[in-house]
C-alpha cells in the first residue's frame, strides 16, 4: 500500500486523493476518516504553513473596571474571595452594584469622589449588618454539630462487614 | 524523440482513463455509512454540552500574553489584564466538529488513541479510554512508534484512524512528536489547542484550556459519551 510520509505538503486529506487519483492506492483501501472528513471538513485545512494571521490582539476592558480600580487603591485589604461560589457576589461586585445606584442617585450632579465617599459608607454600613445576621455562639455551634452527628450517623454491624 | 512525445501523449490519456474508472468504482459500490454522513448531527453530539458548561469548566482560560502563538489568534477573544481568553463560540463550534468526527469514527469502527502528556491528569485519560472501548498513551512516546510501527512492535500493526490530543504538547512544552507523525502516516487528528500550542498540524483542532483539571474532564467526558454513542448507533444499525 502506497503512502505519502510528507506532512509539510498539503493536507492529509490533499496527499490521500493524490494517491487515489494515481492509482497507487484503491478506493477500497482508502482510510476510515476519508469519508468523514468529505462530509465533514474542517473549517481551515490543516495545512503545516498555514500563516499567522495578521489579527490584533484585543484588550478586555469594562465600564465597571474604573469603579475596580479606584476600590482596591484605596482598600488593600478585601480579603478572600471563593472562586467556586458563583452564587453569592464578592464585596467587589457589591461596591460596584452601590456605587452605580449611588451615581444614578446623584445622576452627574456630584463628583467621583463624593460618589466614592458615600458608597464606601454604605458598603461599610451593609458590612456591619451582614455580620449582625449571621452571629455564630460557641453554644449553637455545638448544637448545629451534634445534630448532624446524629443524623450522619452510619451504623455498621461487624458480623455483616465480610458477608457477601 | 517523436515516439517518446507520442508514448507520454498517450500515457496521459491511460491516466485520465484509470481516474475516471476509479470514480465510477467508487460510485458502484454503495456505503453502507452514507446514511450517517448525510445526517449534519447523527449522533446528536451537538447536544452535549452548552457554551456555559465549557464556562464553569473553565476551558476560556488561556495562557498570558508572552507565550501566546500568533497562529491562535483566531480563536482567542481578547486579553484580560495579560491572560489570553478564548473566545467560546468559537470552541463551542470546533468542539462539536470534533465530537461528530469522533463519534463517526467510532460507528465504522475505527480506533481512536488519547493522547495526554502530564501526570495531574493521565490517570483519568487512561480511564476515559477504558471505559469507552478505546485506547490512550500518556507516557513518553518513543520516536518511531507510528513511522517504524512494524519493527517496534515486531509484527504488522494496525494503526489508530483517529488521534485525539487532549493537550498536544508534550511535557518540556514542545509540540507532541505523534502530531507530527500522524500527519506523515495520514491519520486524523483532534486536538485540544492552548494559546501556546501551534494548531496548523492538526485536523479538527479545538482551542481550549487544556491545563484545568475541570476542563479536561470535560473533555474527557464529552468524547466518551461521542465515541459511546457511536458505538451504539453501530451496534442499532448493524447487529439488528
Amino acid at each position: 500500500m502506497a503512502q505519502s510520509r510528507l506532512e509539510k505538503i498539503g493536507t492529509i486529506y490533499t496527499r490521500v486523493t493524490g494517491l487515489i487519483k494515481s492509482g497507487a492506492l484503491k478506493w477500497e483501501d482508502r482510510p476510515l476518516w476519508y469519508d468523514i472528513y468529505e462530509a465533514f471538513p474542517p473549517k481551515e485545512e490543516p495545512k503545516f504553513d498555514r500563516p499567522a494571521p495578521n489579527l490584533p490582539l484585543k484588550n478586555i476592558f469594562y465600564e465597571e473596571d474604573k469603579i475596580r480600580a479606584v476600590f482596591h487603591k484605596n482598600n488593600k485589604n478585601v480579603g478572600t474571595t471563593n472562586f467556586l461560589d458563583s452564587k453569592h457576589k464578592t464585596i467587589t461586585q457589591r461596591f460596584i452594584q452601590i456605587y452605580k445606584t449611588v451615581e444614578a442617585q446623584y445622576d452627574g450632579t456630584a463628583s467621583d469622589s463624593q460618589i466614592y465617599q458615600e458608597a464606601i459608607d454604605l458598603l461599610k454600613r451593609d458590612q456591619e449588618s451582614r455580620k449582625a445576621e449571621d452571629e455564630i455562639s460557641l453554644s449553637s455551634a455545638f448544637k448545629e454539630a451534634q445534630a448532624q452527628e446524629s443524623r450522619d450517623k452510619v451504623k455498621i454491624n461487624v458480623s455483616d462487614i465480610f458477608k457477601e | 524523440m517523436r515516439s517518446l512525445s507520442l508514448l507520454s501523449r498517450k500515457w496521459g490519456s491511460i491516466s485520465t482513463a484509470r481516474l475516471n474508472s476509479t470514480l465510477t468504482e467508487a460510485q458502484a459500490t454503495p456505503d453502507p455509512h452514507k446514511a450517517a454522513l448525510a445526517h449534519p448531527d447523527y449522533f446528536s453530539v451537538h447536544n452535549l454540552f452548552t457554551v456555559k458548561d465549557l464556562f464553569d469548566a473553565r476551558v476560556h482560560y488561556g495562557h498570558r500574553d508572552g507565550s501566546l502563538d500568533e497562529r491562535m489568534l483566531p480563536y482567542v477573544y481578547g486579553s484580560r489584564l495579560g491572560h489570553i481568553i478564548f473566545d467560546l463560540d468559537k470552541t463551542a463550534e470546533y468542539l462539536r466538529r470534533a465530537l461528530n468526527v469522533a463519534a463517526h469514527v467510532a460507528y465504522r469502527d475505527g480506533i481512536i488513541l488519547f493522547f495526554l502528556r502530564g501526570a495531574q491528569n493521565s490517570h483519568l485519560v487512561e480511564k476515559t479510554a477504558q471505559e469507552c472501548g478505546e485506547f490512550a498513551h500518556t507516557r513518553f512516546w518513543r520516536g518511531g512508534i507510528f513511522t517504524n510501527a512494524t519493527k517496534q512492535f515486531g509484527a504488522v500493526t494496525r494503526l489508530p484512524d483517529l488521534c485525539i490530543f487532549f493537550n498536544s504538547q508534550n511535557n518540556v512544552l514542545l509540540q507532541h512528536t505523534a502530531v507530527k507523525d500522524a500527519a506523515k502516516m495520514g491519520i486524523a487528528t483532534v486536538g485540544v489547542v492552548d494559546s501556546n500550542c501551534n494548531p496548523n498540524l492538526l485536523t479538527y483542532p479545538v482551542p481550549g484550556n487544556d491545563d484545568s483539571p475541570a476542563a479536561v474532564e470535560l473533555y474527557c467526558r464529552l468524547f466518551k459519551a461521542a465515541i459511546l454513542r457511536g458505538k451504539e448507533r453501530r451496534k442499532a444499525d448493524f447487529n439488528e
